[in-house]
């Protein structure tokens, strides 16, 4: 078992150390890139990055991690409009800059059979969920009802593809519901059906990387970017 | 003792020489990656790389060097006059505090690390606003929330879920 500490920084992603072998890791990847342990790759847990509120409704009985009280009676924490000052901060530009996308445009990566994909943020504003489809696999990217958490599912039931479209509910208005083409059924933010034929079913959930462009750019480079309408 | 230092200061020009190439050393090899590995500059592998080699052997070399570096300075310093002792003091500060800097993690004084971390029932966790944005992981029947207000500072920190070890960084 490793133990980590922060121990440096390489173009705006941090670098952490383990303490047993002093080897370097990368943390947006999770791969060593210097020291003993070099060309290791740690385990991605699956995680969501979700709202406080959302993750309460959806976990009842969790835990939650409990800040420092020295420092938190400094301020030393971020203040809650955080994102807003990140993102206007500079991003360093290295040699092989993608001007495609501003380098602190918000991207939802995500990273499945080999290839990659960055869908930004505004696009999935404009339209949830976004139904595309990476090298083989059919995935859909799907907005939350807080207007800012996003989850990535494979659109597969028991080897049948589905297709899926948002579906408003009068009754529970702001609630995220979707429906599939296929059978009529319901299915909530969590990637499971609620009502119909596939009532019960929970689609396979796949790994999201919110992150800058220029970020994403660096650890993905031969990502493509998601256009609406493209598909 | 005195022996040796009688035979050093029949070289003294020459130990001037080491000295000084010493001290430019060893504050070199810990100055660099300190100013190579910072937030808005670029890095590319190779600056990486020799930065941490620098940082893996800066502990030892820079204990080696100072003693070096003191055996020289104080033979110097008993043939010495009154303006060469002020010189060797002027070079002992870089060389010892670039001793002291091999052994310091700066990036821990800025973002604490938190070694013991607690934590609170959902219903109990005030500290989060509703809208405060979480990395949630669930394992087995246990589900966390790392608020990602609290991560942006920690950086990194080390828990036990469902009966995994794992590590939370942001």
């Amino acid at each position: 078992m490793l133990h980590f500490h922060l121990a440096g920084i390489n173009n705006q992603n941090f670098i952490m150390r383990d303490e047993e072998t002093g080897t370097w890791w990368q943390q947006v990847s999770g791969k060593a890139i210097l020291g003993p342990l070099k060309g290791h790759q740690l385990k991605e847990v699956f995680h969501d990055e979700l709202s406080f509120a959302l993750w309460k409704r959806e976990k009842g009985d969790g835990r939650v991690l409990k800040p420092d009280e020295k420092i938190a009676a400094a301020n030393e924490y971020e203040a809650a409009d955080w994102e807003l000052r990140v993102g206007r901060m500079r991003a360093v530009e290295g040699t092989d800059v993608d001007k495609r996308l501003a380098p602190r445009t918000l991207v939802i990566g995500i990273a499945v059979a080999g290839k990659s994909v960055a869908y930004p943020f505004s696009a999935l504003e404009k339209q949830s969920p976004i139904v595309d489809t990476i090298g083989a696999v059919p995935i859909m990217v799907v907005l939350g009802d807080d207007k800012r958490s996003v989850r990535a599912f494979e659109r597969t039931v028991d080897g049948r593809r589905l297709e899926f479209f948002e579906k408003v509910d009068k009754a529970t208005p702001a609630a995220v519901q979707l429906i599939d083409s296929e059978t009529g059924s319901t299915w909530n933010f969590e990637g499971r059906a609620i009502t119909g034929p596939l009532a019960g079913k929970q689609l396979k959930k796949i790994s999201v990387l919110e992150d800058f462009w220029f970020d994403w750019r660096i650890y993905h480079p031969d990502t493509s970017i998601y256009q609406i309408g493209a598909r | 003792m005195t022996r040796f230092f009688q035979w050093l200061n029949t070289r003294r020009k020459l130990n001037w020489l080491v000295l000084l190439l010493l001290v430019i050393a060893v504050v070199a090899i810990v100055l660099t990656p300190f100013f190579k590995i910072m937030p808005f500059k670029p890095q590319t592998p190779r600056v990486m790389e020799i930065s941490y080699v620098m940082r893996r052997w800066s502990p030892l070399f820079t204990i080696a060097g100072s003693v070096v570096i003191l055996t020289l300075s104080i033979a110097l310093w008993l043939r010495g006059r009154w303006w060469s002792r002020i010189v060797l003091l002027l070079l002992l500060v870089p060389a010892l505090g670039a001793t002291w800097l091999a052994r310091q993690n700066q990036f821990e004084w800025m973002f604490n690390p938190l070694p013991n971390p607690a934590y609170a029932k959902s219903a109990e966790a005030i500290f989060v606003n509703d809208t405060d944005r979480v990395m949630a992981v669930t394992i087995g029947n246990e589900s966390v929330a790392y608020p990602i207000r609290i991560m942006a500072y920690h950086h990194v920190v080390a828990d036990i879920v469902g009966g995994t070890p794992i590590t939370a960084t942001y």
